[in-house]
């Protein structure tokens, strides 16, 4: 385990502890009230979802160039974490979204496309388990269909109407509110990045296993 | 090995606490929201709605799937490793006999 | 070009004639594809009235059901046979093979939308036959997407062991999209004053996602088909 991961670790679990203090502390929204407290987990969830689908695509790509089974693992990685942030991302939305918008769910465009986004991790995740050998290239293919699916998703439900709050809202929120949302946001990508080394890690010390079984029948 | 034993199980404990905290969040919450309640009579109908559970839950639902996932990297971790030192062993002993 | 076009025809060729033989993923498709319009009409018809864009809906399940079954099967024969081996060790560029593939799930897909057109029109009450030339471009356009992705997933899927299970898995994600577009198309075509503004806003979305899906599985067939 590299060096920085224990202070990380350490900084983060910390971090998630005071969190709680920190939500209660910002000030509630004029026409939401305490429903909107749900964002401050909601909102990194929903980034990190993104984040990991960004780079579970792009490690995807780079495999199907290279081979390099490296990008193989971080992809695998990546795609686990998709799945993990977007069930997160999913869960809280509607929580907030029955309170807010009076419906569980609505079909819109972000709603959607983080749905099918998700299946796609789902998918992914479903093909590393059950594939067997020779599935890694096939699942670097789908990632990569999946990636080139986000466009037309948005365009085609946007075609219907928007309800979900713009990401422009963001910039414009008081230190109050968005100083809580930074450090929650702070926290959680430490978590992803602590989870990603672990992870990866996982997928080194099977390889590794693999190759010791390989040395073993020689 | 152990030091990554260790390690997890610090940060299953630091997040144990959060737990404990996200316990107190609602009573907190509970003052607080009687405040952001005041103005009742102007909300539309679907905003009367009690907020706190949504809340409480959406915040278990977090932990609790973190909790989950960590615990089962960790466990895959552990099992993996341990068959790795395990086979390590074996090859050494098989090269010296 | 010329061998390029030769080699894909040659591959559609053989797969017409085995089919053309055989009738079995014809048939077994067809009457699939007919069971499911009667499930969806057992189900959503109420008092003799479909619901309000129903039969567009209950089309385009029945063909991205259907197309499954049909992709499924395709590769199913080559790989009992041996045949796709084969197939990847002739002297053929890959793409063209690809491209002979999926040009015989399009033929045997849209073999089955022109049964399963009248028979949607007539259970529904459905004006499908009211702006035949856009119908078909919007059926061809969406059969063409959807078997794009399909001909690739099913065709990488072959050396896996639980290829059945996972090909709809992996599918059903990728074309909603297609399915979406579809629908609305089909949907916008089946109203008594037909706005084609926003029916070749569809047909559109439906052509671009054919390109950009046929490009990326041309670019990809190769690196994904090799060992």
């Amino acid at each position: 385990m590299a060096k920085w991961f224990y202070p990380v670790a350490g900084l983060c679990a910390l971090m998630f502890a005071l969190s709680p203090f920190v939500i209660a502390s910002a000030p509630y929204e004029s026409t939401m009230g305490l429903v909107q407290k749900i964002f401050y987990y909601h909102m990194p969830a929903a980034w990190l979802f993104l984040i990991a689908a960004v780079v579970c695509g792009v490690a995807s790509v780079r495999f199907l160039i290279s081979g390099a089974p490296r990008q193989d693992r971080v992809a695998w990685a990546a795609a686990e974490l998709t799945c993990l942030f977007g069930l997160i991302a999913l869960v809280t939305g509607p929580l907030w979204a029955r309170k807010a918008w009076g419906v569980w769910w609505q079909w819109d465009v972000r709603l959607t496309a983080s749905l099918m986004g998700w299946l796609v991790s789902c998918a992914y995740l479903l093909l590393r388990r059950y594939g067997g050998p020779g599935s890694d290239k096939l699942a670097a293919g789908l990632a990569l269909f999946g990636a080139a699916n986000v466009p037309f998703i948005y365009i085609s439900v946007n075609y219907w109407r928007t309800i979900h709050p713009a990401t422009s809202v963001v910039p414009t929120l008081p230190f109050s509110m968005g100083g809580p949302l930074w450090f929650c946001v702070t926290a959680f990508v430490l978590l992803f990045v602590l989870l990603m080394s672990l992870r990866i890690r996982l997928e080194e010390q099977r390889a590794r296993l693999d190759d010791l079984y390989l040395s073993l029948d020689e | 090995m152990t030091r990554l034993t260790a390690l997890l199980g610090i940060i299953l404990l630091a997040l144990g606490q959060a737990t404990v905290l996200f316990a107190q969040a609602p009573q907190s919450g509970g003052t607080l929201q009687q405040e952001g309640f005041t103005p009742i009579d102007q909300l539309p109908p679907q905003d009367q709605l009690p907020a706190a559970p949504l809340l409480i839950s959406a915040y278990v639902f977090v932990v609790a799937v973190l909790f989950v996932y960590l615990f089962s990297v960790a466990r895959r971790l552990a099992s993996v490793q341990q068959q790795v030192s395990r086979l390590e062993g074996d090859i050494k002993r098989g090269k010296r006999a | 070009m010329r061998p390029f076009l030769r080699a894909a025809w040659l591959v559609l060729r053989k797969d017409l004639t085995v089919e053309v033989r055989s009738l079995e993923i014809a048939l077994t498709t067809l009457f699939f594809a007919v069971s499911a319009v009667m499930v969806f009409a057992f189900a959503l018809v109420k008092e003799g009235q479909a619901p309000e864009d129903g039969a567009a809906g209950i089309l385009w399940i029945a063909v991205s059901f259907a197309g499954t079954l049909a992709l499924g099967r395709t590769f199913e024969r080559e790989r009992q046979a041996e045949t796709l081996r084969a197939l990847l060790l002739a002297p053929a560029p890959r793409p063209a093979i690809y491209v002979g593939k999926l040009l015989g799930i399009v033929a045997m897909l849209v073999g089955t939308e022109l049964i399963l057109v009248p028979l949607v029109a007539f259970l529904f009450q459905a004006p499908l036959f009211a702006h035949p030339i856009w119908l078909g471009v919007v059926l061809v356009s969406g059969t063409l997407g959807f078997s794009s992705v399909g001909t690739l997933f099913a065709a990488m899927l072959v050396r896996l062991r639980s290829r059945d299970v996972l090909l709809p898995v992996l599918l059903y994600p990728i074309t909603v999209p297609v399915i979406i577009a579809g629908v609305r198309a089909t949907a916008a075509l089946l109203q008594p004053e037909v706005e084609f503004d926003v029916v070749r806003f569809w047909v559109a979305l439906l052509l671009t996602f054919d390109v950009v899906f046929v490009t990326l599985a041309l670019w990809t067939f190769e690196p994904l088909m090799t060992d």
